[in-house]
Formats: structure tokens, sequence, C-alpha cells
């Protein structure tokens, strides 16, 4: 009887559980570019800003193509989290400025990291983000300074 | 006698049935967004957004209205209005090449007439000759303040709507014309210069039209990491004809009607406008306030108004709060014509207008809001906002209030609330 007391509760056991997803779904997102662009590194804010439409062109000048991940998926919450401090809902916000006074559109979105390196694949200028553990040598990842 | 005194931007065109069309269309359901991986999408995006909200005044003798362009608000027409703040607007971007592209925006919220009827808010032809330099033909909205272009945006906005003591200031929010823009990138600094010129006009909620030509505005905006500065200069001639036989029949009395005819009558007069805005967003704050004057050399006087506001982002909770002031700088009143050197059967109709005069002198602005208020983020794409203000009305001035009733008591406390949901898609 003691023994079957101390087990835990369904309740305990989803709680744990949902924990360990929690930290799971952390993913640590980080920003790639082909491997053909010479870029190496690019700080948190000059990979926010070409995401946010404030600049179109790497450092170097040339031509910068975001590659977003879709709305309501893990890696693009955690990389606006993370490079841009925003959440989902303020980066909504910040595209409605933009695209109801006519001045843009958000960056092209994909639906997964797969679609991220094929589409990078055949564009050197893109610049987009994924997890770390779907980086393969397709992509190039970019150190922050 | 507020709405008198301000001009409404609604006015009609042909375009309007096309914009009937447009909303229809962009109701059904499009998948624009499923084709977006592929540069060979769909020519045209189709989105929108909208407001759903309603006010309470404490003040049942006049009306609160969320701009100086509606007939009538929350208060005396109605407990709870629907009209202050809901709208719904609808959009399509045509990108013909990637340098030259449409934009067609309708909205239909409360007209000048009490009408929902859409109208056109923007449209205009968009050429881009590099991603940072481009000119725009047609119709755009002015960007007097940070959030002008953006009012009807709840969504995007951190407020109900943006503080009416500064967003009341201009009377022209529109320009048919040309705009240029430029943006150009210094180190760590983002700064983009947009200048206007064209011409509006607009219907008045009390009948007559307001006209703005030769009008131009120019702004330059500075970006620094999460710091954004603003400055404004706005310039136009206005004509009001809604007070045009008032103002003649001063013109019958000697030199003395004419110079208060020239001096006070809203005809080709020169209205000029310069704002200051800030904005500080953190992730987890932000802070912002404007500051703006504006001249209209007539009866319609000079003002200045300013706001600062601030909230704390708490998941998806933002609280804030919001303190903004309005005062005249110029005369609310007038000697006018002087009725004692005037023979017996003029001195009545002197003194009549001599009334009429310092009814719209004595109706300029003068009011202080504080508010608080908390948006609430509580579904995608959706918000809910509640918001309390209470505003005190300087004295004798009726403030921003329209539709004042024989019972209307000029200089007390009104206060308002405010329950919005603001949407996209």
């Amino acid at each position: 009887m003691t023994r079957i007391n101390r087990l835990p509760s369904p309740a305990l056991i989803t709680l744990a559980l949902g924990l360990v997803l929690g930290v799971a779904v952390r993913a640590d997102v980080v920003a790639v570019v082909s491997s053909k662009n010479p870029l190496t590194s690019l700080s948190k804010s000059q990979v926010a800003d070409i995401f946010l439409g404030k600049t179109v062109r790497f450092p170097d000048g040339t031509l910068a193509v975001p590659i977003d991940q879709e709305e309501g998926s893990v890696a693009r919450a955690e990389f606006y989290a993370t490079f841009a401090g925003k959440s989902a809902a303020q980066i909504k916000s910040h595209w409605t400025k933009i695209i109801f006074t006519g001045r843009g559109q958000p960056p092209t979105a994909v639906s997964d990291s797969a679609e991220v390196k094929h589409l990078i694949a055949s564009n050197p200028q893109a610049i987009s983000y994924m997890e770390r553990s779907a980086v393969d040598s397709s992509v190039k990842v970019l150190n922050q300074p | 006698m507020q709405s008198q005194s301000t001009p409404s931007k609604r006015w009609r065109t042909r375009r309007e049935l096309n914009a009937i069309i447009l909303v229809a269309l962009s109701w059904y359901p499009v998948a624009v967004s499923a084709a977006a991986g592929d540069p060979s999408a769909s020519m045209f995006s189709f989105s929108g957004f909208g407001t759903l909200g309603v006010v309470h005044s404490s003040d049942h003798d006049a009306d609160f209205t969320s701009t100086i362009f509606k007939p009538s608000g929350a208060g005396y027409s109605h407990d709870w209005s629907p009209d202050v703040d809901s709208l719904i607007g609808a959009q399509v971007i045509a990108n013909f090449t990637p340098r030259l592209s449409a934009m067609l925006q309708v909205i239909s919220q409360q007209n000048y007439d009490n009408s929902y009827t859409p109208h056109v808010e923007w449209a205009n032809l968009k050429y881009e000759f590099t991603p940072d330099a481009s000119i725009r033909v047609g119709r755009t909205v002015l960007a007097s303040f940070l959030y002008s272009d953006t009012r009807d945006l709840g969504y995007a906005n951190p407020w109900v709507r943006p503080p009416v003591e500064v967003y009341s200031l201009v009377p022209i929010d529109s320009s048919d014309g040309i705009d240029a823009s430029y943006r150009w990138h210094l180190g760590d600094f983002v700064q983009t210069f947009v200048g206007t010129y064209g011409a509006t006009t607009s219907k008045q909620p009390t009948g007559g039209n307001a006209d703005a030509r030769r009008q131009w505005n120019i702004s330059d905006t500075l970006e620094y990491g999460a710091a954004t500065l603003r400055i404004a200069y706005q310039r136009a001639n206005l004509t009001l004809d809604g007070l045009d036989t008032f103002f003649s029949a001063f013109g019958h009395f000697g030199a003395q009607g004419m110079a208060l005819e020239a001096k006070y009558d809203p005809y080709r007069k020169p209205l000029e406008f310069l704002g200051i805005g800030a904005l500080y967003n953190q992730p987890n704050w932000f802070a912002t306030g404007e500051w703006g004057t504006q001249q209209l050399h007539s009866v319609l006087g000079e003002s200045t108004a300013w706001y600062v506001s601030g909230g704390y982002r708490l998941a998806k909770f933002t609280p804030y709060v919001t303190y903004g002031a309005l005062k005249a700088n110029s005369n609310t009143y007038d000697p006018g014509l002087t009725a004692s050197a005037l023979p017996p059967y003029l001195a009545g109709a002197a003194m009549g207008l001599n009334a009429g005069l310092n009814a719209i002198l004595g109706s300029i602005p003068v009011q202080r809001t504080t508010s608080a208020g908390v948006r609430w983020d509580f579904i995608k794409n959706v918000d809910l906002k509640l918001q309390y203000d209470r505003t005190r009305l300087g004295e004798g001035s009726p403030g921003l209030l329209t539709n004042l009733q024989p019972g209307f008591q000029p200089g007390g406390t009104v206060n308002l609330i405010s329950v919005a949901i603001d949407f996209v898609w």
C-alpha cells in the first residue's frame, strides 16, 4: 500500500514529461548561409535587421535574401526570441505596420529546415536559420562576434 | 463646434466601386502563403485587418470620437459606441515586376456622414530604383507622426488608439500626389527620408469641403538598435468652405470687418506643422513620446500637443500608461467688431457675429488625458485591449468632444472605458 501511494500521480508524470519536452523544444537555433557565401560572422542585430526588412544587404554590400520558417514553428519562435528579442506577436505587429503602409513584404517562409537547405543550395545570397542539429555541409553556420 | 472646425478625409471617388469589389474579393479565401516558397508565386498578395471595439463615456451631453473626422461617438449618441474604433480593412498588392508594384487598400469605418461605405485609404503605384529608394504616385497616408500611417492598424499599436491629443493636431492625413523615399545605412544607424507632395479634398461631418492644396510633408527617421527618432514638417494651403458664409458677413462691416474676415476665414490659409517623436523598444518594455505644434493661420488657431507612454511586457500581457496634453497657443477670444461705433440697426448683427466668432475661438480644444490599459495577445494574430482614460478639459474648453448638447459643461472631467479586439489576416 505504502509503495503504491508513493508512485507519482498521473498529473505529476505529465508535468515531468512537459518539463522534459519544454527543455527539448528550446532548440539551439543558428543563423546559416550558403557554404558558397564568403561571410563567416554576423552579429545578432545584423541578422535581425535583414529579417525585419531594415536592410537588404550583407555588410559587404551584396544582396541578402532572408528565408523564414513558417509562423508557429519552434525554430522561428526561438530565432526571433534569440536574435531580435521579439515574440511572435511582436514580429507580426512589426510586419503589419510595413505591409499595410505598402513599405514591403515579409521574407518568404518555408515549412522546415530541409526546405531551408534546399533553397539555400540554389541561392548563394540566401540567409536563414535552423536548429543546430539540422546543420549539414550544404550550409555554413554564421558565428556571432 | 469642434467638428465644424475640422475637415474630414472621407471623400468619395469612382474608385469606391472598385473598392467594394475588392473587399468582397479579399474575403474569399486565397491561398497566397502556400506558394510563398516558390519564386513564381502569385503576383497578388491579399491581406486585411480590423478592430471591433466599444467605448463608454461618462459625459452624456457630448460625444467622444477617436478622430476629428467622425460625426458621432460615445456619450451623447451611444452609451457604448461601436463607431469610435471599429473598422475593417482589406488590401491587395500587385507585384508586376520586382521593381514595379501597385497597392490598393480600402477601409470600412464610420464616415463623416455616419455611413460605413468603404473608402480608398491607399491607392498607388510604386517604383523601386533600388531596395532603398522608391517613388510612389497616387494616394498615400501622411506620416505626420510616428503612428499616423498605422493609426487604423490596432494590432500594430500598443494602445486602443494613438493618444488623441497629438493625433488630432493635424486636420489633414492623406495625400493624392507623389512621394519619394530614400533609406541609407551609416554603420549601425538606419536613416529614412520621405518627401511627399500632393493635394487632398475631404468632406466634413457638418457639411462642406476641406481643400488642402500644395501640400508637402518631409520626414526623417533615424533608427539605432532599439531606438527610433523621427522629425516631420508639413505645409499646405487649407480652405474650409463650411465657414464661408459666416465670415463673408464680416465683410459688410467696413475696414474692421474685412480685417477680421481676412484674419480668421479659413480660406487658402497656410497650415504648418512640426512634429518630433521617439520610441525605445526593448524586448520587455517600450517607452515612446511625441511632441507636435500646428499653426493654421485662421480661426482654427495654433495648438501644441505632446504625450509620453510606456509599457511592460509580461508574457502575453502588455500593460501600459500614457499621459497626453493639448493646448491652444493662439487667442481663444477676440473683441471682434466694435458694436458701440455702429448705428443701432447694425449693432445687434455685429454682436451676433462677435458671439459666433468667439464660440469658434473658444472651442479650440484644450485637454489633458491620463490613460492606463492592457493589451492581451490571447490568440495568434488577435489581441484584446482594455483601456481607461481620464480627460480633464481645459477651462471653458470642450476639449476634443463633439455634438455638444445644451446641458454640456465645458472644463469638466470625462472618463472613458474602451474595449477592443484587433486582428490581422
